[in-house]
């Protein structure tokens, strides 16, 4: 029998990413309880409005898809001050319980990363107790028809919060919405807003770089909705076929990849349908990122735009993946058959790949933002050396290797790489363990291109069920480090925290086809594109847990 | 071959016994060499990096071996569980015992370029006489170590400790330990070379590689280099 998820049990921006179910603009606060009878009152009311992520429809029997959608989320302070008691607590993972601060080192947040560098909200937290962030709330806004679709949108997330305000004012001080998420002028917030990037006031799905983002969301068992999205956002199976993550991937108290069950607190219902969420505020350094693609693209043999998408792996148009479209000719017709796709055929354009025929990365480089974040079968790479076959080997024992030409093998020619065979149980064992769902959406708005500071990047938030395992590994290893790549110590181009120091500048290597005469492009000098603002890791209760929560009764005995 | 050498590569295993005595300040003589060994973590560098040809090393004390859970049971076992009037008492006793060790064990396990004939002897030589202030500091408290105080006695005293066992660490290969930093030294400004001088015309590059090779000199294995035991990117280097 196929899996089914209780969906009504699971908050809905687990599953959806709203944005791309018609909810442009978004909303997240921040909360400090400052008493925790008056806390769990207030669970209690915001959880009867929670958003979950049931099927939405018309008709009877149907639940409407809401104007606005509204998620809650607790950092371990928050669920300590909330009365979670302490025998569950201890369930919770350590890097949850140390929070993103003091996991920098592992994150490689240093430099312009560094906490002292983040929003006052983030810097104050988990320094002093009435600074510390305990809730997140989240609201998303649904968009509406015709030209007024951002009007309508801003309207709903302004109702939205009114009513949110409502309810943190009837705490009577028992509950406060904490500031200092920083604004466009320097200026303070209450709250950080989020909003797709415009062009030309229209909707676009890109970040402030141009290239689309969140293609790529995996695809795991006992969702509905995702059934004709798997190809690409699954996981490889042999004979080049595709299939859902395991559940426990993404959420606790399912089996996970390794048929286990993630560790998780207890009592079950605490954590069954729960999750763990990274929310990170990421500053875009725009100018930086616009100047360097112009210094290094005017020397790169296929120009500018094919340099932009070997940064990130798709092209920045419409994000085509370099896999099916490695130059320009290539991308002339993919575009005809994208152009001519229905839906089902456009996604499955931009998702349906593997790495397969690009071991070697000639078309998608190592380094680039797709291959490291989710490096599908990618990782089960070997390089054959030049030597003796086994024959010759044991030949060779007993005469001298001027006789056994023959039995001599050519290897494989220098930066050249294929699948390894046999070694694993599964095309994607490297990498199935290592995935993470991507939710948020830009913020701000890129008002002078030739001004790094300002106020524009993206609040990305992942969820995963180990953070360890997860986020932090791929943040650690496969980000900031490439040796999993064959890539030495080359970071991930985008978002690696390229060196600082003159001495040792960040580079990157574009491999090309091992079998043609080109030469690998060096990336020299790469400049930190992206810096960190912010963040914090959360728990996203099931609806079952919240009203625990809310009730006090958590009880693991 | 004997199973601790690999090529030129060998895997040297001591365990010395540490007498079950205790410092005047009644500290025993197993934490006292814990101490002393965890203090080399705060110094500059492991005085390990002055022993040439130390590829990478290890030291710790064993208390004991470790229990991982009863024996498993053999069909015998099973046999005697299904006939119930074998009483429980002989059953126990015909459970293996527990294994302990008698005293705390210095373990020092190492992996150095020995040559083509397996020079283990030069290896502890050159250890000797490099770091035997560090020698004496930790083996000091070790059963027979009284009265080592020159090379040919801790030779002989090591390989009364060893115990031959097959632990290669990955991560490196049997060449001596100059070429291997030199290999890794070439690599890193290789890879600058390249990036500084792409694009360029033959006739520039071919000048320019020439130079490099002058500059990085190839062949001079003492320098430029990487200095061994290096842990700083900004320290590596060793100019000539």
């Amino acid at each position: 029998m196929t899996k089914k998820l209780d969906l009504l049990d699971i908050q809905g921006n687990v599953i959806r990413a709203y944005g791309r179910f018609g909810y442009p603009v978004a909303r997240y606060v921040c909360l400090n309880v400052r008493d925790g009878a008056k806390g769990r009152e207030f669970v209690g009311s915001i959880s009867k409005k929670v958003t979950t992520a049931v099927e939405w429809g018309d008709g009877p029997g149907k639940m409407k898809q809401p104007d606005w959608t509204i998620n809650i989320s607790f950092t371990y302070q928050g669920l300590k001050d909330l009365g979670v008691p302490t025998s569950s607590l201890i369930g919770f993972s350590p890097e949850f319980v140390s929070g993103m601060k003091a996991r920098r080192d592992i994150l490689g947040d240093d430099g312009p990363s560094s906490p002292q560098h983040w929003d006052p909200i983030w810097q104050r937290n988990r320094e002093t107790r009435e600074n510390d962030v305990h809730i997140l709330v989240s609201i998303n806004a649904l968009a509406g028809q015709g030209l007024d679709w951002l009007k309508t949108a801003e309207k709903n997330r302004d109702q939205a919060y009114k009513w949110f305000q409502g309810e943190v004012d009837k705490t009577k001080g028992g509950v406060v919405i904490l500031d200092g998420h920083l604004g466009d002028n320097g200026e303070q917030f209450k709250y950080q807003d989020a909003k797709i990037v415009l062009d030309n006031g229209k909707p676009t799905s890109k970040e402030h770089f141009g290239y689309t983002d969140g293609i790529s969301d995996p695809v795991f068992e006992g969702v509905p909705y995702d059934e004709n999205r798997v190809k690409g956002r699954g996981k490889q199976i042999p004979g080049g076929k595709w299939a859902p993550l395991a559940t426990g991937e993404f959420l606790l108290g399912h089996v996970d990849e390794a048929m286990e069950y993630p560790p998780s607190p207890e009592p079950v219902l605490l954590s069954r349908n729960g999750t763990y969420m990274v929310y990170r505020k990421l500053h875009e350094n725009v100018a930086t990122f616009d100047r360097y693609l112009e210094e290094q693209g005017s020397k790169f043999p296929g120009g500018k735009e094919l340099l932009a998408a070997k940064f990130v792996g798709r092209w920045r148009d419409n994000g085509a993946p370099l896999v099916k479209a490695p130059d320009a000719e290539s991308k002339a017709k993919y575009d005809a058959q994208f152009a001519a796709a229905d839906e089902q055929g456009k996604d499955d354009l931009l998702s349906d790949f593997t790495y397969d025929d690009d071991m070697s990365g000639g078309k998608c480089p190592f380094s680039s933002h797709i291959r490291r974040i989710n490096p599908r079968a990618s990782l089960e790479m070997i390089h054959e050396e030049a030597g003796f076959t086994p024959l010759g080997a044991f030949l060779s024992l007993f005469l001298p290797p001027s006789w056994l030409g023959m039995f001599k093998k050519a290897g494989d020619k220098p930066g050249s790489l294929k699948v390894s065979k046999g070694a694993f149980n599964t095309p994607g064992a490297l990498s199935d363990r290592r995935r993470l769902l991507r939710r948020g959406l830009p913020y701000g708005e890129v008002k002078d291109r030739t001004r790094d500071d300002g106020n524009h990047g993206i609040i990305i938030m992942m969820v995963n069920a180990d953070i360890n395992r997860q986020f932090e590994f791929v943040q650690q290893q496969w980000i900031n480090y490439g040796n999993d790549f064959k890539a030495g110590n080359d970071k991930e181009i985008i978002l690696g925290n390229h060196s600082l120091d003159d001495k040792f500048p960040s580079k990157a290597v574009l491999q090309v086809d091992p079998n043609s005469d080109q030469a690998p492009f060096l990336l020299s000098d790469i400049p930190r594109l992206v810096e960190t603002r912010g963040g914090e890791y959360f728990f996203i209760p099931s609806i079952t847990a919240l009203h625990m929560i809310a009730r006090g009764v958590v009880d693991p005995t | 071959m004997a199973s601790n050498i690999s090529g030129n590569a060998y895997a040297l295993t001591i365990l010395s016994p540490i007498k079950n005595s205790f410092t005047d300040d009644e500290v025993s003589y197993a934490d006292t060499v814990r101490d002393r060994l965890q203090s080399w973590n705060s110094e500059p560098n492991s005085p390990m990096a002055l022993v040439p040809q130390t590829y990478l090393c290890r030291y710790f004390v064993l208390d004991d071996v470790y229990t991982e859970s009863l024996p498993g049971a053999s069909a015998i076992d099973t046999l005697i569980d299904l006939l119930p009037f074998v009483p429980d008492s002989l059953r126990r006793c015909y459970w293996p015992k527990e294994d302990h060790l008698n005293s705390s064990y210095l373990v020092f396990s190492c992996n150095f370029h020995c040559g083509p004939n397996a020079d283990l002897d030069g290896y502890l030589r050159n250890m000797w006489n490099t770091i035997s202030d560090k020698i004496k500091e930790v083996w000091g408290f070790c059963h027979g170590f009284d009265g080592v105080d020159n090379a040919d006695k801790f030779i002989d005293y090591m390989k009364k400790c060893q115990f031959e066992a097959t632990l290669f660490f990955v991560g490196s290969n049997d060449d001596p330990l100059e070429e291997q930093l030199k290999a890794l030294y070439l690599k890193q400004e290789f890879s600058k070379f390249a990036v500084s001088n792409q694009g360029l015309d033959t006739a520039t590059l071919r000048a320019n590689f020439k130079g490099f090779i002058q500059r990085v000199a190839p062949a001079n294995l003492t320098a430029p280099t990487w200095t061994a035991g290096g842990y700083r990117i900004d320290k590596l280097v060793k100019r000539g």
